[in-house]
């Protein structure tokens, strides 16, 4: 039987210790009617029959690998060094659960500690926690917190958000009576503000790609007492504007550039940074410094009063475990990368990017409708767009993401990533297959 | 000997060498950069060795006797992480076109299939990343169903011996919760459960078996109140690892449920994630479930976001996927017969430890239980010896501590979890260990008082990390 140690004779003792004839007899208290008459499933196999059954599946995949892939919106093809895989696959980290012991848990507090300074460090901010489930739900989260603290009814939103963030977040208040209200400028969220707005979201740079700056808005949400979200890719950090810098309160997004890899879509991580006044108020682990008995530096889950298993009904979350492995390989990739690595990744982003833009741009029947500056991805648009994309794939290339999936007036538009894993040559084999695919060839 | 924090390590040159140069010749202009970037810079030797370092420091699955109750820390098979990282799962972006990952989406049908016919629920979501995003997604599941059948009931019932996460989902559901309590058995009491079970509660939230350990024998009895009173009844799978294969949550009478396929499925726990509270629900309510869902036309897999019923989405794509194929190999490997032996084999472990330590430490409830046993320390409290003491003391003696302090109810409670993948060899040593500690409380308390001492640290001071707020590392001076 795989993974069960216990050998008959074991089970026979054990049975006789408790005084039970069968360990069917341990299950007689349930009542017979909602017992299951026979196995569920089909019997197991061999550890070689479940990997060759698996690996037959596994190949009727094609991997961004096997074309020239282009594709980002929300999640990133970033190289991720060797070193990162090594680390997270230590069974010490893997094997172990939320280190609600210190004692026996040191290495994961300081990983975790030493993860909570980089997003700190990263983002601007004063204080981050341990992370949440992914970017999606660290909005909700963060419009959460920002309502629990303001104590008023209505968000504000600037388009450009995540799209699936916004559906998330919907999905969350869904049982609430709050009010989200999406604006489309910059000038009508300033007119919107009021004495109810309780939280102020937006994202930079935007789902289009474009750098987003809305100083005005957020120094006028000061007046207010309003809470600002920014939602901020972290790689984007190596170079761009910093949430701390515009004076935001929270900061949240998609940990998975920071090294996760791309998995289909998961697991990444949701991290959180906040101003360190509204810390009671966040939701999630957060692992503070302090001493042991004999006076050392030791590290523990901190602030717990915060959190369901305490406060139950009154907790900040009802969030428990949390995504803490992916957290920590943020950690490492940022300890590998460093700050010129980093900003690095994210210079070498923004010149491929910039490179296909601009080729993109020889080619008369592609059209720029999404203006201003932009880092690692942007928008063109093209008559049947949803055609040329599907050509572009039979010829090798993930030309981008079809906007007209969340958006029914971009149905043209697509939007293309570039990171440092897409070469020059890559580049140049993309513009050459779209001049095909539009002359028709 | 301590570990530097990272940013104390010295600093190497600025050389970086994990990517290619860049070549195009175009840069962000000035006013759009941050600040400075102050990370360190470190050679990757010194980054192995920090790792190492930590890493060495922490009681695991794989090193270490982990019996932390209710999160079920068994063993964690390594082909399960193997497949994890085929290149052909582990490279595909969400976004790619749907002729070019049948794959991936026909593991996660046949995984759906397989927990349908384990759960007897007709369809799952596996957007849900954790026990309590799964409880979440389930009381909007039964907010939405109620309101679109012309109802707002407000209240969802949770036992008192729930897990935290029950009432504090429901709330964020918009719920009000309102507590059953348990009877002198330990279970749900269902006296009081008719006191409080009327039209305007939404859902009852329960564990089975429950937190105490203890299988609710008078199940159906509920499912019938709940069914007079209009509520839907929601299953918290964290401690399915006792029945699967044996009963079924739809045999129980559930409608919703999550499965905490980090516990019971085997998935590794990562310090505190990722795992994976997959849901699933009956036939009537499978519209509601998060979009999109993975179908089958005629042979092919495609994602269907079409769902007017749908609650909307919990994340940003499908799952924690490299999660989702552990589980699913796992299941693959155990098959129908393998499952129910880890049930019968969780079982019979957790009832030897109650047997062979009942005399040394109060058992509160002395009737068979399931895959967990709570001891209640209240004797040696007495004394002057807190649970919280006896789990400093298993450190020292090289076994990761049961959960302390819960399931509320049970004072100076100690929940001991011992899995299936235990021998009969590692839970007799633990019986010898915890009988020895209870003999220390009268020779020795203050080694007790006093554990551990075999750890980089001793007794962390807690309070103290409240009062401090030291959540980062600052440069000297700042």
């Amino acid at each position: 039987m795989p993974y069960i140690l216990n050998t008959e004779n074991d089970r026979q003792a054990m049975l006789r210790a408790i005084d039970i004839e069968s360990a069917e007899k341990l299950f007689s208290f349930i009542p017979a009617s909602i017992k299951a008459k026979e196995y569920l499933l089909d019997k197991g196999c061999s550890e070689f029959s479940a990997l060759q059954k698996i690996k037959a599946q596994a190949a009727k995949n094609t991997t961004v690998n096997e074309k020239k892939s282009f594709l980002g919106a929300g999640w990133y093809d970033h190289y991720v060094p060797a070193a990162v895989f090594d680390i997270i696959s230590k069974p010490q980290f893997l094997t172990a659960y939320t280190p609600y012991q210190p004692e026996c848990s040191q290495g994961i507090l300081q990983a975790i500690y030493e993860y909570q300074t980089y997003m700190c460090l990263l983002t601007g901010m004063d204080v981050s926690n341990a992370s949440l489930f992914d970017g999606a739900s660290a909005l909700a989260e963060s419009v959460l917190m920002g309502l629990r603290i303001a104590k008023k009814n209505k968000v504000l939103v600037l388009k450009g958000i995540n799209p699936q963030y916004e559906n998330v977040l919907s999905t969350y208040l869904g049982g609430t009576t709050y009010i989200i209200e999406e604006v489309k400028t910059i000038e009508s969220a300033i007119s919107k503000l009021d004495d109810e707005t309780a939280c102020f979201v937006f994202q930079t740079p935007d789902f289009f790609g474009v750098i987003n700056e809305p100083d005005e808005v957020i120094s006028e949400c000061k007046k207010y007492g309003i809470i600002t979200v920014n939602v901020v890719n972290p790689v984007s950090l190596g170079i761009l504007k910093t949430p701390g810098e515009r004076d935001v309160d929270i900061a949240c997004g998609e940990g998975q550039p920071l090294g996760a890899g791309l998995n289909y879509g998961g697991p990444g991580f949701g991290f959180m940074t906040a101003n360190i006044k509204y810390v009671r108020q966040m939701p999630g682990r957060i692992v503070g410094k302090t001493l042991d008995l004999d006076g050392k530096t030791a590290y523990c889950l901190t602030l717990q009063t915060r959190e369901q298993h305490i406060r139950r009904e009154k907790a900040t979350s009802n969030i428990c475990s949390n995504q803490s492995l992916n957290a920590i390989t943020a950690g490492v990739y940022l300890a590998l990368m460093g700050s010129d690595g980093l900003s690095n990744v994210a210079n070498i982003c923004y010149d491929r990017a910039h490179y296909l833009y601009n080729r993109l741009g020889e080619i008369k029947d592609v059209r720029f409708s999404v203006k201003g500056e932009f880092l690692n991805e942007f928008v063109w648009n093209v008559k049947d767009a949803f055609d040329v994309l599907a050509c572009m794939s039979d010829k090798g290339v993930y030309a981008g993401y079809l906007l007209g999936n969340d958006y029914p007036d971009m149905k043209d538009s697509v939007l293309t990533c570039c990171t440092e894993k897409n070469s020059k040559a890559d580049i140049d084999f993309f513009v050459n297959k779209l001049k095909e695919v539009l002359d028709g060839v | 000997m301590g570990c530097k924090v990272i940013f104390d390590i010295t600093m190497r040159e600025k050389k970086n060498s994990y990517l290619p140069e860049f070549s195009c010749g175009y840069a962000l202009p000035e006013k759009f950069k941050r600040k400075e970037l102050c990370l360190p810079e470190l050679g990757e030797l010194d980054v192995i060795r920090h790792y190492n370092k930590l890493s060495n420091k922490n009681f695991s699955v794989d090193t270490h006797f982990y019996p932390l109750g209710s999160c079920t820390m068994k063993y964690n098979p390594k082909i399960n992480d193997y497949i994890a990282g085929l290149e052909n799962f582990s490279a595909l972006h969400p976004l790619q076109p749907i002729d070019d990952v049948q794959g991936i989406l026909e593991v996660l049908y046949t995984f759906q299939e397989l927990l349908c016919s384990l759960t007897g629920m007709s369809a799952f979501t596996f957007q849900p990343s954790s026990g309590a995003q799964g409880e979440l997604t389930g009381m909007l599941i039964a907010r939405k169903f109620h309101e679109l059948n012309g109802r707002r009931p407000s209240k969802v019932i949770v036992p008192d011996t729930a897990h935290g996460t029950n009432p504090a989902s429901a709330a964020m559901a918009g719920f009000d919760t309102v507590i059953v309590k348990s009877n002198d058995n330990g279970l749900v009491d269902i006296n009081s459960l008719k006191d409080i079970m009327d039209e305007s509660v939404a859902a009852i939230m329960l564990t089975n078996p429950n937190t105490l350990g203890l299988f609710e024998k008078d199940i159906l009895k509920i499912r019938e109140l709940a069914d007079k009173a209009g509520a839907l009844m929601y299953y918290d799978g964290a401690n399915f690892n006792a029945l699967m294969g044996v009963t079924t949550p739809r045999m129980m009478g559930f409608d919703i449920i999550h499965l905490n396929l980090h516990k019971s499925f085997s998935t590794p726990h990562g310090c505190g994630g990722p795992g994976a509270g997959v849901v699933g629900v009956t036939e009537k309510l499978k519209d509601f479930l998060p979009v999109p869902i993975v179908v089958k036309d005629s042979g092919r897999y495609r994602l269907n976001y079409d769902m007017k019923k749908s609650v909307g989405k919990l994340r940003a794509f499908y799952g924690n996927i490299s999660v989702l194929l552990r589980a699913y190999t796992y299941i693959l490997r155990l098959g129908g017969d393998g499952v129910k032996r880890v049930s019968e084999n969780a079982v019979l472990n957790a009832n030897y430890i109650k047997e062979k330590l009942k005399d040394d430490f109060k058992a509160p409830y002395d009737d068979i239980c399931m895959h967990e046993v709570v001891f209640s320390c209240i004797n040696q409290k007495e004394k002057g010896i807190t649970a919280l003491d006896i789990a400093k003391r298993l450190i020292d003696r090289g076994i990761h501590p049961p959960t302390m302090y819960f399931p509320l109810l049970v004072k100076e409670a100690l929940m001991v979890e011992p899995t299936e993948t235990e021998s009969k060899e590692t839970l007799d040593y633990f019986i010898d260990i915890m009988r020895k500690i209870n003999s220390e409380v009268e020779t020795n308390p203050s080694i007790i008082k006093n554990a551990p001492v075999t750890m980089p640290v001793k007794r962390v001071d807690e309070v103290r990390a409240v009062r401090d707020m030291d959540f980062r590392w600052h440069k000297d001076g700042d």
